[in-house]
């Protein structure tokens, strides 16, 4: 029978929406995490994806000689799928010019991930292209044709063979980022390689073999293959962490939509609880009744344990409906292009979502129901007893220790879960502390005469513990708005100022001293702003306190992102010098380079932290780096940490100018040019043959699309956040409304006029949404200078315009919201306010 | 056979004492009575005389400081709250001052509420009958905010009835009405009484009402006295008086 009872409460309940706020609360936290974190793995997948697009393919097996054919007969047994590229170092000739080309050759299925990208003009806009080089036909990048001469159809020369030039290569996916570029590149097919000769004995030549498949798929044949491989002879990469800008951007938000999320869960938990309360309260005088009439605790409790199994289950179901369609709605906007298909993985994130809709309808429910369960039947008879179980303390450690809890499961980050909790208790305990004053400053001014202010003075004496408790809420509320706003305008801010307006898309390099006035008068008259000059000196690492190192050159090593350094550098070192720290460059250890002469024996040099770390230098380490015939030994004054994401040219090596006196550089500079400008490139390079042009528009236009994706995201989190704050709010203002209903209708029965009640309600609101926002700036501040520093790694500063509008938005907001329930309490008739109270 | 006791309710020496701020106060003094099955019994007194208090321990919806209390020959004394609850729901109907409607159910339910509670399987027919019998068989989906006090008080007379409780607790019934519906209430009541001959203890301050009893009895400042009046009390029982 209980059911039914259970049911036609609920009904009812739910009928005059006294479940609404519950309702919305549960399906607000389940939405919340469902989306976010459904839409954080595929961004996640979507990055993989597209780490995967930079080497052409899931995994990459590189050999410095061809493998046995087998083992790719083995891998397409196992359902992969292959390509295969040979790259080699050669000459290429043209117009009795040479120019060192990195050549590669291609079967038709490369690239297997990514896109290869050609044009028909040199420096032109790259188009997407599915086919590779015909035999006989070279596809060759525009600074060839820069510095060959060359032009559309015209023949080039690799080795033995003579190709003809069909498109201008732009793109493939497996280039890497280099300022100071490799040699320009020649695409030509496989079938064509063995004609060429440049294969033969003793020449410098990498067989690549590229790999996609599931997953489990790739695993599986990479266990077979490992015993094969020779570490000397075989590389084996796979899709690893993204740790260019782009990879780093996206963590920081993936942090955020935690952060966010674990904020909508907070304040979606704590209107939870304030609206448990209030449903509570309410059926005070049911379970008196029912008790009276005989039902035993476990009827009682049986009748509202599944009250709540119904509110959470409605709310998991809306939730979960509310999630998919969210996270649909963002993936729309983020990214066109990504595949939406409910895979296994899927489960994840709704098992995590449905979890937090069953923690939070249960637990934060959990006290209330706890003290409704403890109210004695005496009540029937005794008006005013309430429930017998009534510690605070409870309350606290309860739905304390239930976010706290929270937090940490969902966010796996005990870090961050900390931070926010202790500044939230610290918000607390002050609060509880201004709430006292405030009553103190309060009587002091309620003396006198009742007008509205003085009303609502007394109110807020009157019931201080209430009040604090309201206080509380409210600040917790905005404070967990302020810090999710600030995050939000910090790191988009960070992301705008990362890559400006008018950043560098063009970088030049190998312009020789001579050319230098030349080009910079030539730009000026053009209209197009350089950059500063950075000389560089070609070198050869060799040595380590004396210690000889590896510095023989592979594909793999030069066409790889420049910071990755292994045992040797690698390849030739690009020197520059400098006494001014560079900007993104923080020294670390030792001290930067200064202007007076060398102290010791040696000039100084400062290394980036990386490439200090791989190969193991310290400071105070004597370096040796050989420039033509020349040995230059220079000593380990400082360690550097660099900030890759800027666009600019950045040095492993800085070296006092002194040390390198006499050497003539090169200078490698960056310029902005419009897009819209783009066809004046040719003009512009033109009387500089010899430079090296990179177009980096591309990369560019990327990371500006996934920060403008990644921040539509974080906007409309910023919208979840504060929906689920407003939800706070009314669910704290309704509450309180009820506890004020029976002293309004007592004032209108007494006579009061209703302007004069309206007034001093709202008054009373508008001083508890002031003093909340106050507290809110204050604790905000905190919340965030731990968060920025410890989580975000960002620069923490101060915020102080929101000490300003957090009082103000606090006393708008709490003051319209009290004002509109106070008016529809106002509404209704005085015998009617009287009924309700019986 | 069912032998129904002589005495539905059997008291003896209870007193009640509550902690206050200003230490401990005895609400109560010794009480000693017994009410006879099928009896009415009217306890008037003034306001904050104790009369509440009283009821309250008898119905065990609260428990004695001292002294014993037999339902239906059942002891309260070591009882816990599940099996008061128990007992209640077996024994006992109530009706309050303040009608003690659950406001979220319709009149129906709110009747049907002890029923159910009970575990009975007819419990909507019954409900529906006796809202008739009480004249609102068509006020039946009304919510309690929908009624007049009167009308509110007619559902809890019916829901007093529904299970057939052989005690009936009455307090102030007619306190929060006019002269016209409380008198109508005071019909009702008495009628319903005597058809199912329950016992009933009525709680008042109202002499008129108090008169329509079998007995009354008076209750000052915590002590409780029997007045003899007029009318023909079948055997009063001598009171038992303790010094407090
Ligand atoms: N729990 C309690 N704590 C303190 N005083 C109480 C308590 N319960 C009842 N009283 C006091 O006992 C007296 C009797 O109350 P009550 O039984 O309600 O009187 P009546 O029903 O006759 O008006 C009153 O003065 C009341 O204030
Ligand atoms: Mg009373």
């Amino acid at each position: 029978m209980w059911y039914k009872l259970a049911w036609r409460l609920f009904r009812h309940e739910a009928r005059r929406g006294e479940l609404t706020i519950i309702l919305l609360a549960i399906t607000l936290s389940v939405a919340a995490v469902l989306s976010l974190s459904l839409f954080s793995e595929r961004l996640q997948s979507a990055l993989t994806e597209r780490s995967a697009d930079f080497i052409a393919a899931d995994r990459v097996l590189d050999s410095r000689k061809p493998v046995d054919p087998t083992w790719l007969e083995n891998a397409e047994e196992n359902g992969l799928n292959t390509a295969h590229q040979v790259y080699a170092r050669s000459m290429a000739f043209a117009n009795e010019q040479m120019s060192l080309v990195s050549l590669r050759a291609a079967t038709p299925e490369f690239p297997l991930k990514g896109d290869i990208k050609t044009t028909d003009q040199p420096f032109g806009v790259g188009v997407v292209t599915e086919d590779t080089p015909k035999s006989g036909e070279a596809w060759v990048e525009s600074r060839l044709f820069q510095s060959l001469g060359l032009e559309l159809n015209s023949t080039i020369d690799v080795g033995d063979m003579t190709f003809t030039v069909t498109r201008v290569l732009s793109e493939v996916p497996d280039s890497g980022f280099n300022v100071f570029g490799g040699d320009p590149k020649v695409l030509i097919s496989i079938d064509d390689l063995d004609a060429t000769n440049i294969t033969g004995p003793g020449s410098r030549v990498t067989y690549s073999y590229f790999f996609t498949g599931e997953s489990n798929q790739l695993d599986d044949y990479y266990d077979w293959l490992e015993p094969n491989l020779d570490r000397e002879l075989h590389r084996w990469e796979s899709v690893e962490d993204d740790d260019s800008a782009i990879g780093r951007s996206v963590a920081r938000a993936e942090q955020f939509f935690l952060l966010a999320s674990l904020l909508a869960i907070v304040l979606a938990a704590v209107s939870i609880a304030v609206a448990a309360q209030r449903y509570s309260q309410r059926h005070y005088d049911p379970v008196a009744i029912m008790k009276t009439l005989g039902a035993s605790k476990g009827t009682i409790q049986k009748v509202y344990l599944l009250q709540i199994i119904f509110i959470a289950t409605l709310g998991i179901l809306l939730g979960t409906a509310a999630g998919m369609l969210i996270q649909q709605v963002i993936v729309s906007i983020v990214a066109e292009r990504m595949d939406i298909t409910l895979d296994g993985w899927h489960w994840r994130p709704l098992i995590i979502a449905v979890f937090t809709g069953v923690i939070c309808a249960l637990m934060f429910s959990l006290y209330p129901m706890l003290k409704l369960f403890s109210v004695p039947p005496l009540r029937v008879l005794r008006r005013q007893m309430g429930a017998g179980l009534s510690s605070r303390l409870i309350q606290f450690v309860a739905a304390g220790g239930a976010i706290l809890l929270l937090m940490w499961a969902y966010s796996n980050n005990i870090v961050i879960s900390l931070i926010l909790f202790i500044s939230g208790i610290v918000l607390v305990a002050s609060l509880m502390l201004v709430t006292y004053g405030l009553i103190w400053v309060g009587r002091k001014l309620g003396q006198g005469k009742m007008g509205a202010w003085q009303l609502a003075w007394a109110r807020i004496q009157r019931r201080s513990m209430d009040n604090s408790v309201q206080l509380i809420s409210f600040a917790i509320t905005i404070m967990l708005l302020l810090i999710v706003l600030v995050m939000r305008n910090d790191m988009v801010q960070q992301w705008r100022d990362q890559l400006p307006e008018g950043t560098p898309n063009y970088f030049m390099a190998n312009i020789t001293e001579t050319q230098l006035p030349e080009l910079q008068t030539h730009f000026s008259d053009r209209d197009v702003q350089v950059d500063n000059y950075f000389p560089v000196i070609r070198a050869r690492f060799v040595a380590i306190n004396d210690e000889k190192i590896r510095t023989d050159v592979t594909k793999e090593e030069e066409e790889n992102v420049e910071r990755e350094g292994r045992d040797g550098l690698g390849r030739e070192a690009n020197l520059t010098w400098s006494t001014t720290l560079g900007e993104g460059n923080t020294v670390i250890e030792g001290t930067w380079l200064s202007d007076e002469e060398k102290t010791g024996e040696f000039y100084g040099v400062s290394v980036e932290s990386g490439i200090a770390e791989n190969l193991n230098i310290g400071l105070g380490d004597l370096l040796t780096f050989n420039i033509g015939s020349e040995i230059v030994n220079v000593e380990v004054t400082s360690v550097r940490e660099v900030n890759w994401q800027s666009m600019r040219p950045n040095f492993f090596f800085v070296l006092h100018p002194k040390s390198l006196e006499g050497f003539s550089p090169t200078y490698i500079t960056s310029f902005h040019l419009d897009k819209d400008r783009k066809t004046e490139i040719t003009g512009l390079m033109q009387p500089f043959a010899s430079v090296t042009l990179f177009d980096v528009d591309a990369r560019l236009d990327q990371l500006r699309s996934i920060i403008d994706q990644v921040s539509v995201a974080v906007e409309f989190i910023l919208v979840l956040v504060l929906v689920a704050g407003a939800l706070v709010l009314i669910a704290q203002v309704q509450a309180s409304m009820d506890e004020r209903q029976q002293e309004l209708a007592i004032l209108r029965t007494l006579g009061a006029k209703g302007t004069m009640i309206r007034a001093s309600v709202v008054f009373e609101f508008i001083i508890i949404g002031v003093v909340a926002g106050a507290m809110a700036a204050v604790a905000n501040e905190l919340a965030l200078f731990l968060l920025q520093s410890q989580v975000f790694e960002m620069q923490a500063a101060i915020h102080w315009e929101f000490w300003l509008l957090a009082p103000a938005i606090g006393a708008g907001v709490v003051g319209i919201l009290g004002a509109i329930s106070c008016w529809r309490l106002l509404s209704l008739n005085t015998s009617h306010l009287l009924r309700q109270m019986v | 056979m069912n032998s129904t006791p002589a005495n539905m309710i059997e008291t003896k020496n209870i007193t009640k004492v509550v902690d206050t701020t200003e230490g401990q106060l005895q609400i109560l003094q010794p009480i000693s009575f017994n009410v006879k099955a099928g009896e009415s019994v009217a306890i008037v007194g003034a306001s904050g005389s104790g009369k509440s208090t009283l009821l309250s321990l008898l119905a065990g919806l609260d428990e004695v400081s001292d002294g014993d209390i037999v339902l239906d020959g059942k002891a309260l004394k070591g009882m816990g709250e599940e099996e008061r609850a128990q007992l209640r729901g077996e024994k006992v109907g109530f009706i309050f001052q303040s009608f003690m409607l659950v406001q979220s159910l319709t009149a129906l339910e709110n009747v049907m509420l002890p029923a159910e509670i009970a575990g009975m399987h007819d419990a909507k027919e019954k409900a529906q009958e006796i809202l008739e019998k009480v004249g609102l068989g068509h006020r039946g989906t009304h919510y309690p905010n929908q009624l007049s006090g009167g009308e509110q008080q007619r559902v809890a007379i019916a829901r007093a009835f529904i299970t057939k409780p052989k005690i009936l607790f009455a307090d102030e019934p007619t306190g929060n009405l006019d002269a016209a519906n409380g008198t109508k209430v005071e019909n009702l009541l008495f009628e319903l009484n005597q058809g199912s001959n329950t016992t009933l203890v009525l709680v008042t301050h109202d002499n008129e009402l108090a008169e329509r009893c079998q007995r009354q009895l008076h209750m000052h400042a915590g002590e409780l006295t029997e007045l003899s009046n007029d009318k023909d009390v079948v055997e009063n029982e001598q009171l038992e008086r303790q010094a407090g």
